[in-house]
Parts: C-alpha cells; structure tokens; sequence
C-alpha cells in the first residue's frame, strides 16, 4: 500500500499530510496520487492552487508528449479535486477557493473533453441538473457541478427556475439516469415535490434517482418529498451520486 | 415599558422590563398577506400595502418591532438589477445571471438613486407605520450592505472569484457600493426609522472570516459611524469564526442563524455586541409545532440572548400558531425567571 513519502510533489504531499485527516480518505488519496506520474502530479498541484493558466499549458504539453487524454484527467485532475472537495467539506477552504480550483479544472478539461468525446469514452453517468422553479439561486448548484464533472460525471444544467417538465424533458433527452434538484428558498422547496409528482405522473419516475439539496433541505424533507437521497454539500452530491448509480465510491 | 423602549434598550444593552421578540428581516407570510389584505408581489412595491403587512408582526402576532422591508432587493433594483417580483408565496429574487456590472468603473450610484418607486415604497411606509403607531413600536427599517449587493450586481461567483483574484478591485467595489448603503440607510432614519437592518451575507457558507476580516470589518465600522442609529448586521449561516471581528464592529447588534450555537455565540461576543435570532426557520418554525418553537426560545433565553426572533426571513407558510408561540414563550419564561 502506498505511503505518504511515495507522493513526489512536495506540494501535494504537504497538502495531504495537512487536510487529509480521514484515515480512509487518506489512504485512498495516496493510492490515487502516488501512482500518477510527476506530470500529474504537477497539474495536480496547479490545480489545487487554482492557476488555471499553468493547468493550461501542463494539460496540453502533457497531451502534447503523448499522455492519454484519460490519465491526464484521472490522475492530474479527477485526483487533485478529490483534495479540493474534502478541503472545502472541512472548511479549510471556501467558495472562493473551490470556484478557482474549479475553473483550473475546467482550464485542462477544455483540451481533454475533445479527445475523450471523439474516442468514445463513457462518462461515469449523464446527471441533470436544476434550480428548482421559482428559485434564481444557483450556487450551491454549479458547486455540485463543478464537483460532478471533477468526478467524471457528465452534467447536463438546466440553470435556475427549472420547472417540473423541463426536467421532464432532460432525463427523457438525453436518457439520464441521475437527476438533482436544488432549493435555496423555503417557498421553493415544495417544487421538489410537484417534480418529483410530474415523474411519477409521467411514469418516468422508475427511470431516474433523483436527488436533493439546498440550504433548507433535510434528509426528512427529502423522505417526506420522495427523493432517492440528500446530499447536505457537494461532497455528500458527488458521494451520493456515486451510490445511486453504482459506481466505486 | 413599551414594545419601542424595549426593543431599544435591548440594542443598547441597557435594563428592560423582558426580552423583546423581534425579526429584523421579514415576518412576512401568506395567512399576515391574507389577514391584512395585502399579497406579495404588491406588498413590496406599494407603501401602503408594505406597512399594512409589516405591521401584522406587531398587531397579530404581539412581536416588539416592525420591519417593512421583506426582501433583499428595493437597492438593487434602483441600482438597475432586474428583478423577478414573483407571486403571493415566494419572495422576489434579483436576476443575478444577469449582472449589471463586471468592473468597479461600471458602478455608479444614480443621482436620482432616493427617489426611485422601490426606494420611496420603503421610505414612506415607513412614515406611514411611524405615524400610525407613534413611538408605541420599534420601526426597524432595512439597508443592503456592499458585499451583498455586490452578489446581486455582478453575480455571485465573478464576485467570489474577482475577491480571490484581486483584491483591490474588490475592495474599491465595496467602497463605491457603500454609498448606497449609506444614502438608503440615512434616509430612513429621516423617514422615521428607530434602527436599521444591515444584511451583508458574508456567510460561513461561502467565505471564511478572515475574508470579512480582510474585507468588512471597516466597512461596518464606518456604518456604524455614520448611520446614527442602531444598527443591526444580519449574517445568514455560520458565523460564530467572525463573531469576535463583528462584536468589534459598534454595531448594537448582529442577527444570527440557528447553524451557530447561542451559548458559544455569547461567550464570543460577550458584552460587546447584542445578539438576535437564532430560532431555526426550515426544521421548526416551518415544520414542527409550538412545543419545539418554545424549547428553542427558551435555549436562546438561558444563554442570555438579548432579544428573540426568528433567524432569518420567515418562510412564507409559516402558521401564525407558530410565530405567536415565540412572545407567548418568552413572556412565560420571565415568568419562571423572576428576580
């Protein structure tokens, strides 16, 4: 099993060593970044500092020198925002932070996605996305993107003030068979429900899991509305969303 | 003591006869709009309707104060925000993915800023409940402070990102933005107004407090300067990691939500600072019963919370049993509490 010391970049292995506290969570981040290559690595670091333009040029050298589009993202990205994730989950960083890492990631994933899409390369799973109707907020929302897409999820956002069809009319498009709904507003909450209460109108609700979130959601407010799963942040969405669709955590 | 003498002495940290129960954001909900004949959307853009409203908090449901404004938005609107004013149960929201500025250059508060119709509705309901109800009640009006209103005019995440990025733009936007806070809040004092909200949602939520550290903590110095009356910080989410920075401020009070503990929140601010609030919307006044509403209003009083209210906006259907259980609850808790 592989040690702390096995992690080359003195960055990323001080970074580890400092937020890294879960023994579990722990050990799975040495195994992910100790066996990617010092380019990776390299990126990795970028990223995590949030220098979207060194991720740039790492990302396409590293194509460039003929690294697989996929270990550039599993390895260099994909790993480096697992440490972003669990930093902003125990308040080491905030939103300001996390919204720099993500634009780094979105900085490779420009070179990448090409490359990916063109060789036919699956996403984990095609996940909609919404605010629900009536509700302009989307922060919390594009975080559980951004964190989505870190994880090698395909999203699809419907943006804010989603009404209950044009949810509908995702899933049904592009045969997704994960969807998630966000509320700020405790007036807008109950939309949740009525979505949920259009999937099942529209006998699509066997189709897709559909989970919630939002600053005033509860894991009982998600039983009481019929969901499949709560998640109270971005970590708990992407972990969620792994379970619903039976992928490796 | 009156509602008025209560609500002020509990901002000045001075004797009062009980604790006052107050929300300095909105108790605003669907059966007041019902009882008062006065719905959303209307009731946030014509004065009459405003105050009708607002002053059910004090008429039905026995509360110490009255807060005409029950959105986030009457500034950003007069700032040129779009806004979507919505139905009778929701609240209206600014468009934020459709900011109006992406450089400190762009802001510009208008000349005619005062006299714009989502200005003037907050400024003469005002008059109108001030004149309607004298010095009877505690007339609490409401003024965005510059970090909030830049979410609302550049959009949340350039805003973030522009205070990662560069933080001397992002300190000269807060400073240009300041003097709408200012010029809203003056002129509700001259409209009659015995103490003033200032939501500025630096939340734990989004940001760490070393960021209202680095960003706020003078700005709200200055507020408490030059806006010469009470002033009360409102601060969704947890807080308790800027408390201190905040008790530090000369605000008379902060408005705190249930994330944070009461009695560490007064251990931190201690005598610097009043605190407000803290009885949780979502999980109790919204969902349970009176029963629940009383045993948060009672931790709030046994750790020695200067006045009592609901954390943040009441949701919209929210029963009146509930909101009427909070003064019930702290009047018989005085009662338990005799000296």
């Amino acid at each position: 099993m592989p040690q702390l010391e096995d992690i080359r970049n003195d960055f990323l292995r001080q970074e580890v060593s400092d937020f890294i506290e879960r023994p579990e969570e722990r050990a799975k981040i040495i195994g992910l970044i100790a066996k990617a290559s010092p380019a990776m690595q390299q990126i990795g670091a970028a990223l995590i500092e949030g220098q979207n333009k060194v991720v740039d040029q790492l990302t396409r050298s590293a194509l460039d020198a003929g690294t697989p589009a996929l270990e550039v993202m599993d390895d260099g990205l994909i790993a480096a925002m697992a440490i972003v994730g669990i930093k902003f989950r125990e308040n080491f960083i905030f939103v300001p932070e996390v919204l720099s890492c993500a634009r780094a990631m979105k900085a490779g994933m420009a070179h990448i996605e090409p490359i990916l899409s063109a060789s036919g390369i699956e996403p984990i799973a095609k996940v909609v996305m919404g605010t629900v109707k009536g509700d302009l907020h989307d922060i919390g929302k594009n975080l559980c993107i951004m964190m989505l897409r870190g994880a090698g999820f395909e999203v699809i956002d419907l943006g804010v003030d989603t009404s209950p069809d044009r949810f509908l009319q995702a899933v049904e498009e592009h045969n997704a068979p994960l969807m998630g709904m966000s509320a700020l507003l405790t007036t807008t909450m109950p939309n949740m429900g009525r979505t949920i209460e259009a999937f099942i109108d529209a006998d699509l609700r066997d189709q897709v899991k559909i989970m919630v979130g939002g600053a005033p959601v509860t894991q009982d407010f998600a039983d009481e509305m019929g969901a499949d799963g709560y998640g109270k942040d971005a970590v708990a969405c992407v972990a969620l969303a792994k379970k619903l669709v039976g992928a490796a955590a | 003591m009156n509602s008025r003498d209560r609500v002020l002495a509990a901002l000045h940290r001075q004797p009062a006869d009980r604790t006052p129960v107050c929300n300095p954001t909105s108790v605003a909900t669907v059966e007041l709009m019902d009882l008062s004949d006065s719905h959303f959307p209307d009731a946030n853009r014509d004065p009459e309707r405003m105050a009708r409203l607002a002053a059910t908090s004090y008429t039905e449901l026995g509360f110490d104060s009255i807060m005409p404004v029950f959105s986030i938005i009457q500034e950003s609107s007069a700032l040129g925000c779009k806004i979507q004013w919505e139905q009778k149960d929701n609240w209206p929201t600014v468009r934020m993915r459709e900011p109006i500025y992406t450089e400190p250059g762009d802001i510009r508060i208008p000349p005619d800023f005062l006299l714009h119709p989502d200005i003037q509705c907050v400024l003469n309901a005002i008059r109108i409940l001030r004149k309607e109800y004298g010095n009877d009640v505690a007339i609490i009006g409401k003024t965005m402070g510059p970090w909030s209103l830049g979410y609302h005019c550049f959009g949340v995440e350039p805003f973030l990102l522009m205070s990662l990025d560069d933080e001397g733009k992002t300190k000269l936007c807060l400073d240009r933005l300041k003097e709408a806070t200012i010029q809203f809040g003056l002129a509700q004092i001259e409209a009659g107004a015995d103490a003033l909200t200032l939501p500025d949602h630096a939340t734990g939520d989004l940001v760490s407090g070393e960021y209202y550290a680095r960003y706020l903590r003078d700005l709200h110095i200055e507020f408490a300067q030059r806006l010469p009356i009470p002033l009360i910080l409102h601060i969704c989410g947890r807080t308790v990691d800027r408390m201190g920075y905040i008790a530090q401020t000369g605000m008379a009070a902060f408005h705190y939500d249930s994330k944070n503990d009461p009695a560490e929140s007064m251990a931190i601010v201690k005598d610097k600072i009043a605190l407000i609030g803290n009885i949780n919307n979502p999980e109790t006044l919204f969902s349970k019963g009176p029963e629940e509403v009383r045993s948060e209003v009672f931790r709030n009083l046994d750790a020695g919370v200067d006045l009592i209210g609901p954390e943040c906006a009441i949701p919209l259907q929210t029963t009146i049993e509930n909101l009427k259980e909070i003064p019930k609850a702290v009047r018989d808790w005085h009662k338990e509490h005799v000296h």
